[in-house]
């Protein structure tokens, strides 16, 4: 029974000991590998924090509306955006490599996987990115469209047209990724289809504020021709 | 180099007719029933007071559906009954083309310019095709000061009801006022007289295809003529009384070309007024007299209803431009106007200065949404109007006048922030030029 015992016992020391052998020296040379991509991050940010004004990215980004996208209090400057962006992209290249240390297929299967994904990914980002934009662009012209023609619920209308353009985006971001394809295009049929029943089920509801509306701007078609004198004459 | 926009048949014309002395040009777009009126003014206007001069009549023509064209061809006067002095040495020729490119009464200018320039013509004037109260002096009031003064712009100057030319008494004035410091009381009055290197300038430019094209032609060929530093004058036309244009029109965007004309040339003359402090007067021809207006109906509560409307939807885009404070005072103004009485409505002429102010510097800081802004301007420019209904509604012409000279100071004199905003010296730094004499040049950098 001892004599059991203790081969079992030496027989694990030995299996931990040879597991301690084969992974411990490349699980130091791992986080060596991302201590220094996280040394190397920190110091680049640094730099970049201090020494890049990128007046000319702070301007495209104020003058496209996309300063005020990301942040909506508009202080968004290029010089922290592009620090931080390079401070996570050179600690996600120390993790790769420091993973691809310990060289197992789990570990190249994971690599391989980040770097085929990537490219695809910042393609995804940018579509959700031009997407959310161009929501907030055509939001604001329906909105626009909405107050100036009376429409009761222009801001509700507005809201409406950014979530489809934003869903949009990402249903086509989706397919980029190649990620649940078919459940967000169903999403979206769903969400199209929804939309529909609900503005029947709304103007069916409201169909008396609707029908005032429609006759409010008919007859201020009319006033406009007895106030053309107003606009007309500049 | 400008480009060549003429039809083969407006070109053949222009080599028939050789050349002219002065050009008449006329914009049209289905105004069959007055345009007759104004071509024989036109007419009677060179006989009488051009009579030594060739002068050419020219129907630009947006693709009427009625007979407009037939109208000005067939337009007839009884010499007899003009009691000229003098013989007419030249007969006055009339021409009448459609124009191509962007439908608009800018581009319809565009090809009366082009004519006018390959005629050789030292003046031209056009005037609108729909005017009622033209008659022979008006060719006489805009030509001569640049054919016999050496003027090269001559803007109108009417008589028109409180009500009437709003865009002209909240905005465009006491803002192009400010800006060029000269006192240009009707910028974008309609019917103007200009000399050749005027016109000249006019198509060297490049910005014919935008708003320009359209209602923002009136802004930019005044502003030009000023900032360009050519000499400017006005003439005193009486009464302006025409008929109302498309009412199917989208009243928000006439504001947008008008105003965003407005703001492109302040981001192109920049550095011109940025360095002009104060106004002055322009020369003023004419003899002045009062007349009988046509009265003005407004709908008030229609225009409060529009503001508050645009209050409660337009923050978001108004946020674009306006500060808080300014945000603030305008929910104010709202709050108060839900619940007190439509006369009581009152946007105050600092705010309203703010407002159009910041509007400007947005739209130069904002390319990507200038066309939002400009549009969004509707619902606070109506607030703006029921407010100077409700200020001058018991006032009488000259208190009203009195009224937009208040205005007009308030700009000058908020003119240094906007300047600030705009990259010059702080406010307390702020020395600039007086504001150049009539006709004075003026340094232009860009």
């Amino acid at each position: 029974m001892i004599e059991t015992f203790r081969q079992v016992l030496e027989q694990t020391v030995a299996r931990l000991s040879a597991q301690a052998t084969a992974w411990l020296p490349p699980l130091f040379v791992a986080i060596v590998v991302f201590g220094v991509a996280w040394a190397v991050a920190v110091i680049l940010r640094w730099l970049l924090l201090h020494a890049f004004k990128g007046e000319r990215f702070d301007a495209f980004l104020r003058k496209t509306g996309i300063g005020t996208m990301l942040d909506h209090s508009g202080r968004l400057r290029a010089s922290p955006l592009l620090a931080h962006a390079i401070y996570y992209a050179i600690l996600l290249i120390g993790l790769l490599n420091a993973i691809s240390v310990f060289d197992t297929d789990i570990t190249r299967e994971i690599v391989d996987g980040v770097v085929h994904l990537l490219p695809k990914l910042f393609a995804a980002g940018a579509i959700v990115l031009a997407g959310i934009w161009l929501a907030q662009y055509l939001g604001r012209g329906a909105l626009l469209w909405a107050s100036n023609e009376g429409f009761p619920w222009a801001r509700r209308f507005c809201a409406f047209v950014r979530v489809v353009v934003v869903f949009v985006a990402i249903v086509v971001a989706a397919d980029v990724l190649n990620f649940a394809r078919t459940v967000f295009f169903s999403a979206f049929l769903i969400f199209s289809i929804g939309a529909v029943f609900a503005a029947c089920l709304v103007l069916a509801l409201n169909h008396r504020e609707v029908y005032r509306w429609f006759t409010a701007s008919r007859s201020r078609q009319q006033e406009s021709e007895d106030e053309r004198s107003l606009w007309h004459h500049l | 180099m400008a480009q060549d926009i003429l039809s083969p048949e407006a070109r053949q014309a222009i080599e028939k007719l050789g050349h002219a002395d002065v050009v008449i040009g006329i914009p049209s777009y289905n105004n069959g029933r007055t345009i007759g009126h104004v071509v024989r003014a036109a007419q009677a206007g060179l006989n009488k007071y051009f009579p030594e001069l060739r002068g050419v009549i020219i129907n630009s023509d947006g693709g009427s559906k009625d007979d407009t064209r037939k109208q000005v061809l067939e337009a007839q006067i009884d010499p007899a009954q003009l009691l000229l002095l003098d013989t007419p040495l030249n007969p006055v020729h009339r021409l009448s083309f459609p124009y191509h490119g962007i439908p608009g009464k800018g581009s319809a200018f565009r090809m009366i310019f082009q004519m006018a320039r390959d005629l050789g013509a030292r003046a031209c004037a056009v005037v609108d095709s729909d005017l009622r109260s033209i008659t022979p002096e008006w060719i006489d009031l805009l030509l001569r000061p640049v054919v016999h003064r050496g003027y090269d712009f001559v803007a109108p100057y009417y008589h028109r009801h409180k009500y009437d030319g709003t865009i002209t008494n909240s905005i465009v004035y006491p803002l192009t006022r400010a800006l060029y410091g000269q006192r240009i009381r009707q910028p974008i009055g309609g019917d103007f007289g200009m000399s050749l290197p005027v016109i000249e300038t006019y198509l060297k430019r490049t910005d014919w295809e935008t708003d320009v094209a359209r209602y923002g032609i009136d802004i930019w060929m005044t502003t030009i003529a000023v900032a360009r530093g050519f000499r400017v004058c006005q003439s005193f036309l009486g009464a302006k009384l025409h008929d109302a244009k498309d009412p199917g029109a989208d009243l928000s965007a006439m504001l947008q070309q008008v105003v965003g004309s407005v703001f492109s040339l302040m981001i192109e003359f920049k550095d011109v007024w940025m360095r002009i402090h104060g106004s002055r007067e322009v020369e003023l021809f004419g003899f002045r007299y009062d007349v009988g207006l046509d009265p003005i109906p407004v709908n008030l509560d229609r225009m409060i209803r529009a503001f508050l409307r645009g209050e409660a939807d337009l923050r978001e885009i108004w946020s674009l431009a306006l500060s808080d404070a300014t945000l603030r005072q305008i929910a104010e103004i709202a709050r108060r106007a839900r619940t007190a009485p439509a006369v009581e409505f009152r946007i105050p002429d600092e705010l309203w200065v703010s407002i159009i102010y910041d509007f400007a510097s947005a739209y130069a800081e904002l390319p990507a949404a200038r066309s939002h802004l400009v549009r969004s301007l509707t619902p606070l420019y109506l607030g703006r109007v029921a407010s100077f209904v409700n200020e001058t509604r018991e006032m009488n012409a000259a208190e009203v006048e009195d009224r937009i000279e208040q205005l007009c100071l308030a700009f000058e004199r908020l003119k240094p922030f906007l300047v600030e905003r705009w990259g010059g010296p702080r406010v307390d730094e702020y020395r600039p030029a007086p504001a150049a004499r009539p006709g004075q040049p003026q340094e232009v950098s860009s």
